[in-house]
């Protein structure tokens, strides 16, 4: 355990980015909060909870897997020397998932190189980032269990920071950081996580629908009113910390040379399941809609939960992005409550 | 628009017509879709199911081409019983007696023969639009793309202004544009009778302006042709060269053996564009441009709002933003013309276009964008228009009689063909079809067609089957679905390889020379 005085903290992650690629909250000139290359001026502490996870960091939005050039395949190794500043224990959470999912028995070898090659210093959250945060109630967070390789406690002119790794020990070994009483630190550290914890209200719906669908007692006019509603932009996957599906493509670059990429995809779209013959077993949104809560909330493998209650880890982001309000707080709400908000003529007769 | 987008968070009722806004506007469809949950009311009149059909409070399943007939029905519905905004026609309008007079003949019974919609439903649609305070009319191109689609604009703007339903906050009238800077094309001229902010060419003072901000002489003063006159012309010979930018009319004007017999008979044909496109293919130079991600500007949206937009990457080879290619076109044809930035062409434009002035490149860098009209630096920009007084004073009423459409079904050409698009394509496809999940989202060219008649004709869901009309003939799946009534069959212009082009009929609005996209007859068998 060691002390950061709050001033130190942009010297230092200056330092570190001469040796990585540091990775952290950044503040546009016009006020959006961002995750990018760590810079000076742009960085900020002011970042509650960003609008995509860090789930990129170790399975981008896009990359090639392998290039051909006059008919000769030559695989493309992600070079990664990352450190992701102050991601939140839910992401954190979503991270242990994702990890696990993509490597525990068969392991992908691009996710798999990246995420050796990150190392995290997650932010613990002093209490809910907006109003859509239930880490408490999926046991995600406030704080991170483990992971990390740095945890930062903010306690306002200075930061307690626990080291989760060896590697986060070394980084506590440069000269910025000053040495704590560790029975006072850790009395410091048990009082901020119990405030925060007080601070974040659980949601017993999530829970609840977590028990209905286990008793396959969801109504499933629920799934037709959301999947009336879905736009099918495919959102809520993107922002998800725990969604994975990509989609394999090839460009063509010159003749007889070209990329094989990989690139996020997401359940909501038809043609994810859409199989060969043109039958689709997924064939209406709301079937869609359907088997992606319940892979959040019923069908995830435990081996995969990492200590969380589920395949969701209560980020909120869906609730936060989508258009149309088909998040997992109205989702699990609609099902606890087995009613859902307006449930028109047109519905019901439907 | 005359309203802004926020403000259909505030809206009591939706009046949508020819528009299908959860698949093009989608984030206006999810702000139509989330009022309905807070007890909004949403009027629709399209003849297909479109999404929205599901929360359609009434839905007006109209006959294709009769939105003159509908539009007039329900305006004389609102005279007759009384419902119309007597002060609002008063004090704000002229010619209101032309128009009670012109509407009188469409009767509900009237309109029901004509448009298929029952008399009651009509009755319904305009007593709730009249009584409503809050109520937001919208639509685009299934109102546009008509050879009457200047009759069905105005219609729209005779019924919100009987009912007092311009000129106030999530009140008004909102064509919604279907690409991210078509407002801003029209804004900046990109028409053949107005300068930028549609200051007219024959008018001597504006001409003078341009003039000496340009350091010329002798502007042109006359209208000369739009893209359909272009076509005819090339055809015919009297127009000898043509500079396409980031259009592909070979996929997107209709009769295509027209349009490509015109194009093939220029002497000269340029096409600027970020990809080869069919149209491309033609040209004897193509000059590779800069997509959106590569260059900075600015565009402006369908509220009005202009914003500024960055570059992420350079351009790949040797493309370069279209402002750079212009400006080297039009220096080596031996007009200098040098601009540092971007910005250094809005500074031009706020100087020489009124609805512009504020809007500075360094306001912009500041927030989220301006809506014009925006005169000076110190104005805030305009979020609705039409406020206590319409930009030309009166709002006049220009009453239209319905005219069918141009081609209409017949013993051998028995169904009615209208297009439009899907969710996961835009346009013609130059962008969207390079784009891997998209495309296998929706990878082939299909059509939907009703189940009674698919059943009539042998034709499965998946099955091929042949379209034709009058000009030509494509082949497509068979999608079967009651989306679509009897007798009507859709499909998309984003298909290469069934463009519907082929299919659609040349027949133009005489006014805003827009082709009728929206109609036209055709016959359709199974192909064994």
């Amino acid at each position: 355990m060691k002390s950061l005085a709050r001033e130190k903290l942009v010297p230092l992650l200056a330092e570190w980015a001469t040796e990585y690629d540091v990775i952290a909250p950044l503040k546009s000139e016009q006020g959006d909060i961002v995750v990018g290359a760590f810079d000076e001026g742009a960085f900020t502490l002011d970042y509650g909870k960003p609008a995509l996870s860090a789930k990129s960091a170790c399975l981008p939005q896009s990359e090639i897997t392998f290039t051909v050039r006059e008919g000769n395949y030559r695989g493309v190794i992600p070079e990664t020397k990352t450190l992701l500043f102050g991601i939140r224990p839910c992401d954190m959470m979503g991270m242990l998932q994702t990890t696990s999912f993509m490597t525990r028995d068969q392991e992908d070898f691009y996710y798999r190189t990246r995420r050796d090659g990150t190392l995290i210093a997650v932010m613990a959250c002093p209490g809910p980032q907006n109003e859509t945060c239930f880490c408490t109630t999926v046991s995600s967070g406030p704080w991170a269990e483990r992971g990390y390789d740095l945890q930062f406690y903010d306690l306002g002119d200075s930061f307690l920071v626990e080291a989760g790794s060896e590697a986060g020990e070394r980084l506590l070994g440069v000269t910025a950081f000053t040495g704590v009483d560790e029975t006072e630190a850790r009395r410091r550290i048990a009082s901020f996580r119990e405030a925060a914890e007080e601070r974040i209200a659980e949601v017993p719906d999530v829970t609840r629908a977590m028990e209905t669908m286990g008793e396959g007692m969801v109504d499933s006019e629920i799934w037709d009113y959301f999947g009336d509603k879905c736009l099918a932009c495919g959102g809520c996957a993107f922002v998800c910390p725990t969604c994975t599906c990509f989609n394999v493509y090839d460009q063509v670059t010159e003749p007889g040379g070209g990329l094989r990429l990989r690139a996020w995809d997401a359940c909501l779209y038809g043609g994810l399941t859409r199989e060969a013959s043109g039958h689709n077993p997924r064939p209406t949104q709301a079937s869609r809609i359907r088997r992606r809560y319940e892979h959040k909330f019923l069908w995830f493998n435990k081996a995969d939960t990492q200590g969380g209650l589920s395949g969701c880890v209560g980020c909120g982001r869906c609730s936060d992005y989508c258009p149309v309000h088909i998040g997992a707080l109205e989702v699990t709400r609609a099902i606890a409550a087995g009613s859902w908000p307006g449930r028109t003529e047109a519905t019901v007769r439907r | 628009m005359t309203n802004s987008i926020g403000e259909f968070d505030e809206a009591d009722l939706f009046f949508v017509t020819g528009t299908n806004t959860t698949a093009q506007h989608p984030l206006i469809g999810s702000r139509i879709i989330n009022a309905k949950e807070r007890g909004a009311t949403l009027i629709l009149v399209d003849p297909r199911e479109i999404q929205l059909a599901r929360f359609a409070d009434i839905h007006l399943r109209h006959n294709i081409g009769t939105d003159v007939a509908v539009l007039n029905g329900i305006m004389h519905i609102i005279i007759a019983e009384g419902l119309y905004d007597r002060e609002y026609v008063e004090t704000r309008t002229e010619g209101f007696d032309a128009l009670k007079q012109s509407v009188s003949r469409y009767t509900p019974r009237v309109v029901e023969q004509l448009s298929g919609i029952p008399a009651a439903d009509l009755e319904r649609a305009a007593r709730v639009y009249a009584g409503t305070e809050k109520a937001m009319l919208l639509y685009a191109m299934g109102i546009t793309q008509h050879a009457t689609g200047t009759d069905n604009v105005k219609s729209c703007a005779n019924l919100a202004m009987l009912t007092g339903h311009v000129g106030r906050e999530s009140t008004g009238v909102n064509p919604l544009r279907g690409q991210n800077n078509v407002q801003g094309a029209c804004d900046m001229g990109a028409l053949p009778n107005v300068y930028s902010g549609y200051q007219p060419v024959g008018d001597a003072a504006v001409r003078e302006k341009f003039e000496a901000a340009w350091r010329v002489e002798g502007l042109d003063d006359t209208v000369v042709l739009t893209i359909p006159g272009m076509m005819d012309a090339a055809r015919s010979g009297d127009l000898k060269a043509l500079y396409v930018m980031g259009e592909n009319p070979m996929m997107s004007d209709p009769d295509r053996s027209h349009i490509e017999l015109a194009l093939r008979n220029l002497d000269f044909l340029v096409v600027q564009d970020i990809f080869l496109s069919e149209t491309a293919a033609l040209a004897d130079v193509v000059l590779p441009a800069a997509s959106f991600a590569e260059r900075a500007g600015t565009y402006t949206n369908s509220e009005r709002r202009v914003q500024l937009s960055f570059k992420a990457v350079d351009p790949p080879g040797e493309a370069r933003a279209d402002w750079d290619i212009i400006s080297e076109v039009a220096t080596r044809a031996g007009y200098p013309m040098h601009y540092g930035s971007s910005g250094d062409i809005l500074r031009e434009i706020n100087a020489l276009t009124p609805s512009y002035g504020g809007i500075t490149p360094e306001r912009l860098a500041g927030g989220y964008g301006l809506q014009w009209p925006c005169p000076d630096v110190e104005h805030p920009g305009t979020v609705y228009l039409h406020k206590d007084r319409f930009a030309k004073g009166l709002g006049t009423f220009l009453p239209c009689e319905f005219r069918p459409l141009a081609e209409v079904p017949d013993e051998e050409y028995d169904f009615l063909l209208t297009t439009g698009r899907i969710s996961h394509h835009f346009h013609t496809g130059t962008m969207t079809r390079r784009t891997s999940v998209l495309e296998r989202e929706a990878p082939r060219p299909c059509f939907e067609i009703h189940p009674a008649d698919a059943a009539r004709l042998s034709i499965g869901n998946g099955e091929m089957a042949e379209l034709s009309t009058r000009r030509g003939s494509i082949r497509l799946r068979a999608e079967v679905t009651e989306r679509v009534p009897r007798k009507v069959v859709f499909s998309t212009f984003h298909y290469r390889e069934a463009p519907v082009n082929v299919l659609t009929n040349p027949a133009y609005d005489p006014v805003a020379k827009i082709p009728e996209f929206k109609g036209c007859a055709v016959k359709i068998r199974r192909c064994s």
